[in-house]
């Protein structure tokens, strides 16, 4: 504490709480700790009613936005997992949401119209391709693994591309809607939305809770002193395999529920540049941080949105933010809150 | 029977033979100093043993139990933990937290994901008690990168306590310290004695001649000779090794 006086006050100023000015240097969190611990709440009741009121505001339309922003979220949550807390940069995590799409694509194609039995086989197969992928790419570092993750997403877009019976390069759209079940399919219109939300607050609260565990701790360490992991007796390959595959599969929900989302599903969204699109919006959320990835999303999505409808060349605007975020926020939009009146 | 036998240990980078053909023995209850001048491959051979160097021939056998084929994570079980010369330490972790992990190493699985790990109390018990025998119980809350140097390396040592080793490999223990902090630590290494064999690679003659057993001195990647710290200090070869080096470079 021996930032001088008239700065104290100054910040106590402009804030107008007390507190501030006795602690200039803590986080958010630990200054407002009532407010922080309901925040996560009042966002998800918030999500819950949209639906309701949109139509007294003519958001309609954004309903559906809304719902695609979740589903990304879904995905970015997981790359967040293992990329933020486990330090595992890998370039291929579009492929797995490739993975659960045709995976719905298939069992579709096959007859079944079951939703859940489509999004749980998209988790499985996911799963199962994150353990063989992974398998072979955890026993490489650094840029070897991002090429290799890269490799491994590239080989499964091109055998999208390949596979006639679900549309090769034009893709396959799913004209009728996966079933949910007689007590939800009908209700509200909105019902896919409801379900894609409780699945995404069900993620969203399951990795915070593995970031505390004991499992999350050996994770980040790996992440942080390899090295010593080992030395200290940790089963590291196989830790990081666990994580993989977790990620992984939660990325092919994700896909599965991109599929049903857009009624559509074709190589594209496995393309390696959606990988790295998911990874600059991890990033600009803040990587390893508990808000970081649906941050990122929220505002990468909203940004390109609005901008879209202003003017047809709305990537270069994107391109400026990115650099803003590399100079003004390296460490990403969650950090950023954590110390609004640190460092200067 | 020793508690640790190396046997024809070899390491070769590229034309290089960093380790040949080591034998090594540390008996129960033993102090056994590694000396030799830089570049003798005494790093190596602690990398070799510990198993993050993987050895290109020879076999090592601790307690009966042959452990060459074993991964380095799979050693530390069977009771072989090492420190570090350039200490390794979680930097931003606090020294509790850093102390947690080691502590939960090897208490129950790592792959248990639901429950939180602050309220596991055995394992803060356990962090708590390893801080207490290194002297780091005032300063659990201070992040590990900030701790001045000599509590570092006596961090880097607790962590690698928390495995219980039967034989604890130091690198350089005392490498960078000042005087106080290299006393502080030769006390707390002599202090092990009772609870682990220790095999210690150290340049600092003081701390070498008052803590170690038995002396081996390595230069080439070869042992040039092994015995008490009077054999050692009265061998020819040794003394025209430490003294000779600058005049033949």
């Amino acid at each position: 504490m021996n930032r001088p006086a008239s700065d104290s006050s100054r910040v106590a100023a402009t804030t107008g709480a007390a507190a501030v000015a006795e602690h200039p240097h803590q986080p958010f969190a630990v200054r407002f700790p009532g407010f922080a611990r309901r925040l996560p709440w009042l966002v998800l009741a918030i999500l819950a009613l949209f639906p309701l009121l949109a139509p007294t505001f003519g958001l309609e339309y954004y309903v559906g936005f809304v719902r695609r922003l979740l589903i990304v979220a879904i995905a970015a949550s997981s790359l967040n997992f293992i990329l933020g807390y486990g330090g595992m940069a890998a370039l291929g995590h579009a492929g797995f949401i490739g993975v659960g799409a045709y995976t719905v694509v298939a069992l579709v194609e096959a007859g079944f119209s079951s939703a859940w039995l489509a999004w749980g086989g998209a988790l499985v197969v996911a799963g199962l391709s994150a353990a063989l992928i992974g398998a072979v790419s955890l026993r490489t570092r650094g840029v070897y693994f991002i090429m290799i993750t890269l490799a491994f997403a590239q080989m499964l877009y091109y055998l999208a591309v390949s596979l006639r019976t679900y549309g090769g390069d034009d893709g396959y759209g799913l004209y009728t809607p996966l079933e949910m079940g007689v007590w939800l399919d009908g209700v509200h219109p909105d019902v896919f939305y409801w379900v894609v939300l409780v699945i995404a607050a069900l993620v969203f609260a399951c990795f915070s809770r593995v970031a505390h565990s004991r499992y999350g701790h050996a994770l980040r360490g790996i992440r942080d002193n390899e090295t010593r992991m080992v030395a200290l007796g940790y089963p590291v390959y196989r830790l990081k395999l666990a994580g993989f595959i977790a990620a992984g599969a939660v990325a092919g929900l994700a896909g599965g529920l991109l599929a049903s989302h857009n009624a559509f599903v074709s190589p594209a969204m496995m393309h390696w540049t959606q990988s790295a699109l998911l990874l600059v919006m991890v990033m600009l959320g803040g990587l390893g941080r508990r808000w970081g990835a649906p941050l990122g999303v929220a505002l990468w999505l909203v940004l390109e949105e609005t901008l879209k409808m202003h003017t047809d060349y709305w990537h270069w605007p994107l391109g400026v933010l990115l650099l803003l975020a590399v100079f003004h926020a390296p460490q990403g939009l969650a950090a950023l809150s954590e110390r609004r009146e640190g460092g200067r | 029977m020793s508690l640790f036998v190396a046997e024809g240990l070899v390491k070769r980078f590229g034309g290089l033979l960093a380790t040949d053909h080591v034998d090594l023995a540390v008996e129960r209850g033993e102090i056994h100093a590694l000396i030799g001048p830089n570049g003798a491959g005494k790093s190596t051979l602690v990398n070799l043993i510990s198993g993050l160097l993987p050895a290109d021939a020879g076999r090592i056998v601790l307690d009966g139990v042959d452990l060459t084929a074993l991964a380095p994570h799979q050693r530390v079980h069977h009771g072989l933990a090492r420190c570090f010369q350039i200490t390794s330490v979680f930097r931003n972790d606090s020294v509790r937290d850093n102390l947690l992990l080691a502590v939960q190493a090897q208490a129950g699985s790592s792959f248990r994901c639901l429950r939180r790990r602050e309220a596991e109390t055995a394992l803060m018990d356990a962090a708590l008690a390893l801080a207490d025998r290194t002297g780091l119980a005032a300063v659990l809350e201070r992040p590990a990168g900030v701790l001045p140097h000599g509590m570092q390396k006596r961090l880097d040592l607790a962590l690698a306590l928390a495995a219980h080793p039967r034989l604890l490999l130091l690198d350089e223990p005392m490498a960078g310290m000042g005087p106080e902090d290299s006393v502080q630590m030769i006390e707390l290494i002599g202090r092990l004695r009772s609870e682990t064999a220790i095999l210690l690679i150290e340049h600092d003659m003081d701390a070498v001649f008052r803590l170690a057993d038995r002396i081996s001195v390595l230069v080439y990647g070869r042992v040039l000779t092994s015995g008490d710290a009077a054999h050692v200090k009265g061998h020819a070869e040794v003394q025209s090794v430490y003294l000779g080096t600058e005049a033949h470079a």
